[in-house]
């Protein structure tokens, strides 16, 4: 079979020669038969004559043998595509639609399909990759909240779950803090960096090696051995400019000296590690008691496993459920504490998953709207070529020949279609990758590979194909003599005229459930990022500090420190009021247990209240224009006094102080509970007294109402008093430009310590809304192309019907009609079609408004205001691309249109 | 396709590749040759016209049953000569098998009926 089709190559490719050969041949023979013509007695003439005529149909028997040779296929082949070329450029107007119609549905769809591809089916950076684990803590099925890693178990699980296990073959914790680094021999500055405090182990589950130096030993894990780290191959080359003689530096971590012992490759894709991108690495040795019973309760580390070769992920969850239920018999603050696993590749798209699959359906009503586009476009240029058709057919094309053609010509649409569409998403890529937020780190990966273009052409060649066989086998079908009587204008079939007029609906209505979802979302990010965050966000700069231990030993050291770089600040030229802080809306993070005095503590654990905390300044409520409702706020004198004051949030009164004056109540901060596990030190025991209630403000996220709130100030909570602080300040004008003002500030009181997180509180906001902004940009680009297309279809089958009445109109005209009345007629045909896909489409949307409501905020799924305003612009689209046509036909000339005919 | 002269029996495609690959049997011969040994062998019962005989012997020659070279002829011209390769041989028997077991057939239905 093979050699075969290797002659056929060889035919195709020595064809001349083979040519020449067959001519050589075949005049041998009619030589020989003119000779014996000749001696049989005939003259030289007739005997040739007679030669040719024993030789009947020379040419066809050449046909013959080149048939015989099996290469005519493919110039048939070639001579399809020629034809078919030459045709698409002739009906320009029918290839730009087409192309164009395709492009925009394919563009989409692959731009969509880039996005799964690098978030769901490429496969991770590591070795192995699918015996990559992560591994939760969980209550009642869902994942741990508080400190760090989402759902991360504690030190301590994590050991015994390593030692008493069956099915891994490494497993690891870590973490990672933000650290202030300082680059000593350089003259960068020093900079707040997320540090991952990971043991060797961590590379070597990964299966990293080193590109110079090497992994942590056992050793370094230990506290006090701990000084080395691990720089990655990016921070090597900007910072140190790829020095070959890095290992042995010196870098300065939280003022401590550590030595680089490895450069690691830039393998770690930034999602893993919570969205941050950490570029330095240091043993996880945290201090010794933190592997002591008292920490088991201590959550939120980062744990990974390498499963066994051949251990599934569900033997694996069994086997680690086992030795969590027995953790959970044998130590109480392990009670109902499970554990689950997933693989590591599902952290990748994380929360962009329902988004994805929005989207994916957004694209595939795009291209629903497409292939209708293309349908009838198809469907009504196969008439307009009936004639064409009918010759061919007159001259023995036959009907396979006349589909093949036609699919040919599908087939070069599919081709261009996909080469516009690839072109396209591209640029959307390119665009998505820029503009990507710090919230979704993973778009900055997104590429386009040979999975993605097989999917494009794919799809391209399936659409074209799959729409367009149906049309040409109907316009195959060619009843001869009707179409040459008729002269190639048989009339408006009305089957097929209704087929055309549904399709245009059914894009009317997909196209109006496009718009309707964007319209939502648009307006449901605007509510979001312009809510009330309950404070005066304007001209707000905020920025992070961390005071180490190393050099700020106790509480008044911290104190002392933040007081003095507070009133430095205020005095920068252009700063108006300055407060450091520990909490800002929109996100708090630190919550505290208490119980108010007078009322009974109460038993189970699960009772007790616990609300949002934060320890600032004197000049909080000033530097952040918070409302103050009662009572008063902080002063100086409060400082000096031994009787620790907090305000509390309206929210906080309202529910833990209804119907009473809030004001002198004390409350004690802490577990009531006599002797219970001492947690992370996020911890406070004290009594507090109540002097003020201030208006909320946002501290648990931006789409949830603000919790209640106690506030306290630092220097009266020495137990708390951490290094970890934010100022906030308030400008005169632009923030940004008091920025190097106030780092000259800090740099002056202590040149080690970053000032990190500069932003205003407006960027923040912007920030957090990624993963939303991103939803909607692409959504509305996707409703804006899919009422092109809708806008494409309705002129084409309006324009189409204008051009089939013509005849009728210019009658009409000749009858005394206005023109007038022509316009209308055809408006007419466009708006019923309209209204009717409106309908439609306004259904869909109400029956998808409970998929639309969960990615909403702030306005409802069924929206009226949206659905009239969508329903309007549909309408008003459809009057256009009717009109045009409409217009057209206002000005036949009706004699010269009977005459044509 | 039609024979010229009609008292001539026509003959089928597929008995006439069979002829040919007969023919080759001995050694190599090119069209002209085949023509006139087909006429001359059958007793003038049988002959082909050139333009049935030609695309047969292309056919062969695709499906690899014969392959071609170019050579001299008996009257010092150069011609096409066919001659048959294993495939071909091992073709012709098969077939010959085939027919003998089909004309047997058909001539014991014929005597009977």
């Amino acid at each position: 079979m093979s050699s075969r089709f290797v002659k056929r190559m060889r035919a195709l490719y020595r064809k001349d020669e083979l040519e020449r050969e067959l001519d050589e041949e075949l005049s041998y023979h009619l030589d020989r038969e003119t000779e014996r013509n000749l001696r049989a007695g005939l003259s030289p003439e007739a005997a040739r004559n007679e030669a040719l005529k024993s030789f009947a149909g020379f040419e066809q028997a050449k046909e013959e043998c080149r048939d015989a040779r099996g290469v005519r296929f493919f110039e048939k082949l070639a001579r399809d595509l020629r034809y078919g070329g030459r045709m698409l450029a002739k009906n320009k107007s029918f290839t730009f639609v087409a192309v164009l119609s395709l492009a925009l549905a394919i563009g989409a769809n692959t731009a969509i399909f880039s996005v799964i591809n690098s978030l769901m089916l490429q496969p991770l950076p590591f070795a192995d990759s699918d015996r990559l684990v992560r591994i939760y803590s969980t209550t009642n099925g869902a994942d741990v909240q508080g400190f760090g890693y989402p759902g991360g178990p504690s030190l301590v699980d994590v050991r015994d779950f390593s030692e008493r296990n069956h099915s891994f073959e490494k497993m690891v914790v870590y973490d990672s803090w933000r650290k202030n680094v300082s680059f000593v021999d350089s003259a960068a500055e020093p900079e707040q960096l997320r540090v991952g405090l990971v043991p060797g182990a961590y590379f070597k589950t990964l299966g990293i090696q080193p590109l110079l130096g090497r992994l942590f030993s056992e050793d370094e894990n230990r506290f006090g051995s701990h000084y080395v780290a691990a720089i990655s191959e990016r921070l090597w080359r900007t910072r140190f400019g790829g020095d070959r003689a890095i290992l042995g530096r010196n870098i300065r971590i939280n003022d401590e000296p550590y030595d680089v012992v490895a450069v690691m490759p830039n393998v770690i894709p930034d999602w893993m590690e919570r969205g941050f991108a950490i570029d330095l690495w240091t043993p996880f040795a945290p201090s010794a008691d933190i592997w002591s019973e008292t920490a088991r309760g201590d959550r939120g580390y980062a744990a990974l496993g390498r499963l066994k070769p051949g251990v599934s992920i569900q033997q694996a969850q069994a086997d680690l459920s086992m030795v969590a239920e027995g953790l959970a018999a044998t130590y109480q603050v392990d009670r109902g504490v499970g554990v689950s696993l997933k693989p590591l590749a599902d952290s990748r798209v994380g929360a962009l998953l329902p988004v994805l699959l929005l989207l994916m359906g957004a694209v595939g009503l795009i291209l629903l709207i497409a292939c209708s586009n293309l349908a009838n476009l198809i469907l009504a240029r196969n008439f307009v070529r009936q004639r064409e058709f009918a010759l061919r057919f007159a001259l023995g094309e036959g009907r396979a020949g006349l589909i093949r053609q036609l699919l040919i010509e599908n087939f070069l649409l599919a081709l261009i279609g996909a080469g516009v569409g690839l072109a396209l998403a591209q640029v959307v890529l390119c665009g998505l990758t820029r503009m990507h937020p710090d919230k979704l780190p993973q778009l900055s990966g997104i590429q386009m590979d040979l999975r993605v273009l097989l999917f494009t052409v794919g799809l391209s060649l399936l659409t074209s194909l799959l729409f367009g066989a149906a049309p040409a086998f109907a316009g195959s079908r060619v009843n001869l003599a009707a179409t040459l009587k008729a002269g190639g204008r048989s009339g408006t079939e009305p089957r097929r005229q209704r087929l055309r007029n549904s399709l245009v609906v059914a894009q009317m209505a997909l196209s109006l459930m496009l718009l309707v979802a964007a319209c939502l979302l648009v307006q449901s990010i605007l509510r979001l990022t312009r809510q009330d965050l309950g404070i005066r966000a304007e001209h707000v700069l905020k920025g992070h500090l961390y005071l180490p231990p190393a050099h700020y030993r106790d509480s008044q050291a911290v104190t002392r420190f933040s007081d003095q770089f507070a009133d430095r600040v205020r005095a920068v030229p252009g700063v108006i009021d300055a407060s450091v802080t520990t909490v800002f809306p929109p996100d708090n993070g630190w919550t505290q247990m208490f119980t108010i005095d007078g009322q009974p503590a109460p038993v189970r654990v699960e009772d007790i209240s616990a609300a949002e905390f934060g320890l600032v300044d004197a000049h909080f409520l000033k530097t952040l224009q918070i409302p103050l409702l009662r009572g008063r706020d902080f002063s100086t004198a409060d400082l000096a006094t031994a009787q620790p004051v907090v305000l509390i949030s309206d929210e906080f009164a309202r529910r833990y102080l209804p119907n009473e004056d809030p004001l002198g109540r004390r409350i004690h901060i802490g577990d009531p509970r006599p002797t219970g596990a001492v947690a992370s030190g996020a911890a406070d025991s004290a009594d507090v007294t109540i002097i003020g209630v201030i208006g909320g403000f946002k501290n648990v996220g931006l789409t949830l109402p603000p919790q209640a709130q106690i506030i306290g100030l630092y220097a009266q909570h020495p137990l708390v008093n951490y290094g970890f602080k934010d100022i906030v300040i308030r400008t005169a004008s632009e923030p940004h430009s008091t920025e190097a003002a106030i780092r000259a500030q800090l740099r002056s009181l202590d040149s080690d310590m970053p000032f990190a997180e500069v932003q205003t509180i407006d960027e923040l906001v912007a920030q957090q809304t990624g993963a939303e902004r991103f939803t909607t940009l692409m959504l509305g680009a996707f409703a804006i192309v899919g009422l092109a297309l809708a806008l494409i279809g309705t002129y084409g089958v309006i324009s189409y019907l204008v051009t089939q009445r013509t005849r009728e109109f210019a009658v009409r005209l000749a009858l005394g009609a206005r023109p007038r009345n022509i316009l209308w007629l055809i408006l007419r045909q466009g708006l019923k079609l309209a209204c009717l896909g409106t309908i439609i489409g306004l259904g869909g949307a109400w029956a998808g408004r409970r998929v639309m409501g969960r990615l909403l905020f702030g306005i409802s799924a069924t929206d009226p205001l949206t659905f009239a305003g969508g329903a309007a612009l549909l309408v008003a689209v459809a009057f256009v691309a009717s009109g045009v046509p409409a217009i057209r036909a206002m000005v036949i000339d009706p004699l010269r249109a009977l005459h044509e005919e | 396709m039609t024979s010229i002269k009609k008292e001539k029996a026509e003959l089928l495609q597929g008995t006439l590749e069979l002829l040919v690959l007969r023919l080759l049997g001995p050694g190599p011969l090119n069209g002209w040759d085949i023509m006139q040994r087909l006429h001359l062998v059958s007793g003038e019962v049988l002959s082909a016209t050139p333009g049935a005989l030609y695309p047969a012997l292309h056919r062969l020659e695709a499906r690899g049953l014969i392959s071609a070279t170019w050579g001299t002829s008996d009257n010092n011209r150069r011609a096409k000569f066919y001659q048959l390769t294993r495939a071909g041989r091992k073709q012709l028997q098969a077939e010959r098998d085939y027919w003998e077991r089909f004309s047997q057939a058909v001539e014991t239905i014929l005597r009977e009926a």
